[in-house]
């Protein structure tokens, strides 16, 4: 069944990918080896960890919720994947991937239970998760970076390349694959938009929208769990607060790449135009040997600033 | 009073745009001191548009604002009432949470930072005296207030700000005559000083009493103008219209007692809200609900839908009982129940999404229908004569009219077995409630069950075959053929016997 709608193309998907073109082109004046394939093929792999993040994030933007416990979802699945894979035992070691997802979708089912069933705002209810398990974490490394390494699948899926392009990238573009099928193959992208818009009258129109939501919540919170497996086998190993730089540019890839943060409008194409714009501008600001105080407020301002935008396009409208 | 003043107000060739949508086209249009003018219109004609224009709370896409003869932009409202411009909105604008003193206080002429002018209060205390409302306390909250006494309220706020062109849009909707007596009395004292009265209003006896000048618009243009008196009522709709609607209602067809029975509700409660409610919906009939606003004729809608938890008693649909826990369970064919929610722009209907969209949205995820397929509602599309550019024009920029339309459409293409109506035609405009009652007849004669909930008696009157009446969630009367009068509907609406002589003539 395709339900898909013809849009005239929306040049505001167009923008972020424009925007990477302009940083590279302009970065490259300066530091000519950013035209290099060898750099290039780094930024995709470092794009890939935020890239996976941001498409479950961006399902849940799109349905006007927030998911705040991106940073200790994606430490908890690290956690999880380098202590099981840490013991050494095979059947363990095979096991720690699909655990560590495992433990994302559950994460995503409690954030959905308080939003759905309690009706407490996602905002407030994300971020009280986000604080639980940051403290189960300390609770159970005693405070210290926790012993685990990265199973040879996990490094290999972060790390590997295939015909020279990177296997996490790769990776990536799977899951945005499935999730872009799935939006558009069946009803789940058409909800997610009218719940986005108007959770009543989608409701009302016999639209299970509980489990509209219990979905989108579980498939965010596998995301980041992926994310969490990918950054523990690149660093092979789980270190405390290794989610905690990823929950801005997130938010800022999917809000660069027009998903209105009040949900309705929007989709997966945008965001990963939205990554790799960020991950870009985070790689030149560090070439350019900016400070990481400057480097937060640069994602704070881009963030006000396409809010800003939104806002005056919907005027406008 | 001379008609060489320069008018207060006049625009000229004012026109605003809604992305495709036209809401006024070119109008010419001005208000004379001492005049009270009637602007008529059906809903979507462009009559609150206008009224916006002139009071400062949207700019004219094109054309000018004349005031006293001087070409002038109105910034905002504040700019408005600063040169005597004052408003009276439909959509009633006080704040609920202040007090009557403070709302009168907000926005008075002189008050700014907390400095607050008492000469304010003691005019809007002395009109609200003259107006019946003298009971009204200054430190009632709005919110506590009826609606009639928030109208009063509205017009002492409005006339306290000394208007020199006062505009009412449907100011008295809520007021009984009496009072309306009153406020008109003190209209024709605020236009014997010199003050402009613009006044839009639906109930034509009330133009006929106080205007002296009506002013036609039509889908956003400014058809005529002329003097109260020149035109008889049917020459007047006949103008608004733009053509003659001879009959409203389509014929009703001879009911038949003995059709099969497709859904019947027996002992249907919900708590304390609903209680023991009975009644039969046969085949090729339509079933009204009645009742003053909130007597739970609306639960039952609700309940039939799915959307109500523990409802008590029975649902059985052709003989089999239903446990129905959601809108997605009663839609599926095996059940086949459609609702169309009472309020178009936030139940019925995701504004921002194109009419395609919205038409799709009740077909996905129903068994055994293809949502993509146009042809499940291109008839009724053209059936209903939807005006639109594309299938992908937003719906919040159709009119009232139309989105109902598309909110129709949409459960229509379902083919349900039993459509559930709640107040499908409030606020719409009269060939758009004529389409509806006549595809509403065409759907029970080829065999849909029809539940109606309405405000409006004349279509248990003329439209529904059978009409049960709610008070304080119970059934109150059950009304059929001739019983069904405008007397008995409203007497069982206030929950007074039935008349002896309509009883009479019901048994005769």
């Amino acid at each position: 069944m395709s339900t898909q709608i013809r849009k005239p193309f929306d040049l505001v998907v167009a923008v972020p990918f424009a925007a990477t073109l302009v940083l590279i082109l302009v970065g490259s004046v300066f530091y000519p080896q950013m035209l290099g394939l060898d750099y290039l093929s780094q930024q995709l792999q470092i794009a890939a960890f935020l890239g996976v993040i941001a498409m479950g994030a961006t399902i849940v933007i799109l349905l006007g919720h927030i998911d705040l416990s991106v940073p200790w979802v994606l430490g908890g699945a690290a956690l999880i994947s380098t202590t099981l894979a840490g013991t050494g035992d095979p059947t363990l070691t095979m096991l720690a991937i699909p655990a560590a997802l495992g433990f994302g979708a559950l994460i995503g089912c409690l954030n959905a239970v308080g939003v759905v069933i309690l009706r407490i705002p996602s905002m407030v209810w994300t971020l009280a998760m986000n604080s639980i398990l940051l403290g189960s974490s300390v609770l159970y490394t005693g405070g210290f970076n926790p012993k685990g390494e990265a199973s040879g699948l996990m490094s290999f899926v972060a790390t590997g390349r295939v015909l020279g392009v990177p296997m996490a990238f790769v990776l990536w573009m799977g899951v945005a694959l499935v999730l872009a099928l799935v939006l558009h193959r069946t009803g789940f992208g058409r909800y997610l938009s009218a719940i986005g818009y108007n959770e009543k009258a989608t409701y009302l129109s016999g639209v299970s929208t509980p489990s509209v939501l219990f979905a989108a919540f579980a498939i965010a919170g596998v995301c980041s769990a992926l994310g969490g497996v990918l950054l523990a086998g690149y660093a092979n190993q789980a270190y405390q607060s290794m989610g905690d730089p990823y929950l801005l540019p997130t938010i800022a890839a999917v809000v660069i790449g027009g998903t209105s943060i009040l949900g309705g409008s929007g989709g997966l194409v945008g965001t990963i135009g939205g990554v790799f714009f960020i991950t870009l501008l985070n790689s030149v600001l560090s070439v350019m040997q900016i400070s990481e105080a400057w480097r937060n407020i640069t994602f704070g301002l881009i963030i006000l600033v396409m809010l800003l935008i939104q806002t005056l396009r919907r005027k406008e409208g | 009073m001379t008609p060489n003043d320069p008018p207060i107000v006049r625009l000229k060739g004012v026109t605003k745009r809604y992305g495709a949508t036209c809401a006024l086209n070119d109008v010419d249009f001005a208000c004379h001191p001492g005049e009270i003018h009637a602007v008529l219109g059906e809903n979507g004609a462009g009559k609150s548009t206008l009224m916006k224009i002139i009071s400062g709370v949207i700019p004219p896409t094109e054309g000018a604002i004349y005031l006293d003869g001087t070409e002038t932009t109105l910034a905002s409202p504040r700019d408005a009432v600063a040169r005597g411009l004052v408003c009276m909105f439909q959509e009633l604008s006080l704040v609920p949470d202040l007090s009557v003193r403070e709302n009168l206080l907000l926005g008075a002429p002189g008050s700014g930072l907390g400095r607050l002018p008492k000469t304010a209060i003691a005019r809007a205390q002395q009109v609200l005296a003259q107006i019946d409302g003298r009971h009204i306390s200054m430190r009632a909250r709005v919110a506590d207030l009826s609606l009639a006494e928030r109208q009063q309220v509205e017009i002492a706020k409005a006339l306290a700000r000394n208007p020199r062109l006062l505009i009412l849009d449907e100011a008295t909707s809520a007021l009984n005559a009496s009072v309306v007596d009153k406020v008109f009395d003190l209209i024709r004292a605020e236009s014997a000083r010199g003050v402009g009265v613009l006044f839009i209003s639906h109930r034509f006896h009330e133009i006929e009493a106080l205007a002296d000048k009506i002013s036609v618009f039509r889908n956003g243009s400014h058809v005529d103008t002329f003097a109260n008196g020149a035109h008889d009522y049917s020459a007047i709709i006949g103008k608004m219209v733009g053509q003659r609607i001879d009959d409203l209602f389509p014929p009703k067809s001879p009911a038949d007692p003995d059709a099969e029975t497709v859904l019947q509700l027996e002992g249907f409660g919900w708590g304390e809200a609903l209680q023991d409610v009975n009644i039969t919906l046969r085949k090729g009939s339509i079933v009204g609900l009645g009742g003053l606003d909130g007597q739970g004729q609306a639960h039952v809608l609700h309940g039939l839908f799915g959307v109500l938890k523990n409802t008590s008693g029975r649902i059985v649909l052709e003989g089999r009982d239903l446990a129905l826990s959601s809108p997605k369970q009663a839609k599926q064919p095996d059940i086949g129940i459609a609702l169309l929610p009472e309020d178009r722009k936030t139940e019925a209907l995701v504004l921002q999404q194109s009419i395609r969209a919205n038409m799709q949205l009740a077909a996905l995820g129903t068994d055994g229908v293809r949502a993509s397929d146009p042809a499940l509602y291109q008839p009724y599309l053209d059936a209903l004569e939807l005006k639109y550019a594309t299938l992908d024009q937003p719906v919040g920029q159709l009119s009232g009219g139309n989105q109902q339309k598309v909110a129709l459409t949409k459960w229509l293409a379902l083919k349900p077995r039993c459509l559930l109506l709640a107040d499908p035609t409030r606020g719409i405009d009269v060939k758009t409630k004529t389409q509806i009652y006549g595809l509403l007849r065409q759907l029970a004669d080829a065999g849909t069950a029809i539940l109606l909930l309405s405000t409006d008696y004349e279509e248990f009157i003329h439209l529904c075959d059978e009409t049960h009446i709610f008070y304080d969630g119970r059934v109150v009367r059950h009304l059929q053929g001739d019983e069904v009068t405008a007397n008995n509907i409203l007497s069982a609406a206030l929950n007074m016997p039935a008349t002896e002589m309509g009883a009479e003539v019901a048994h005769a």
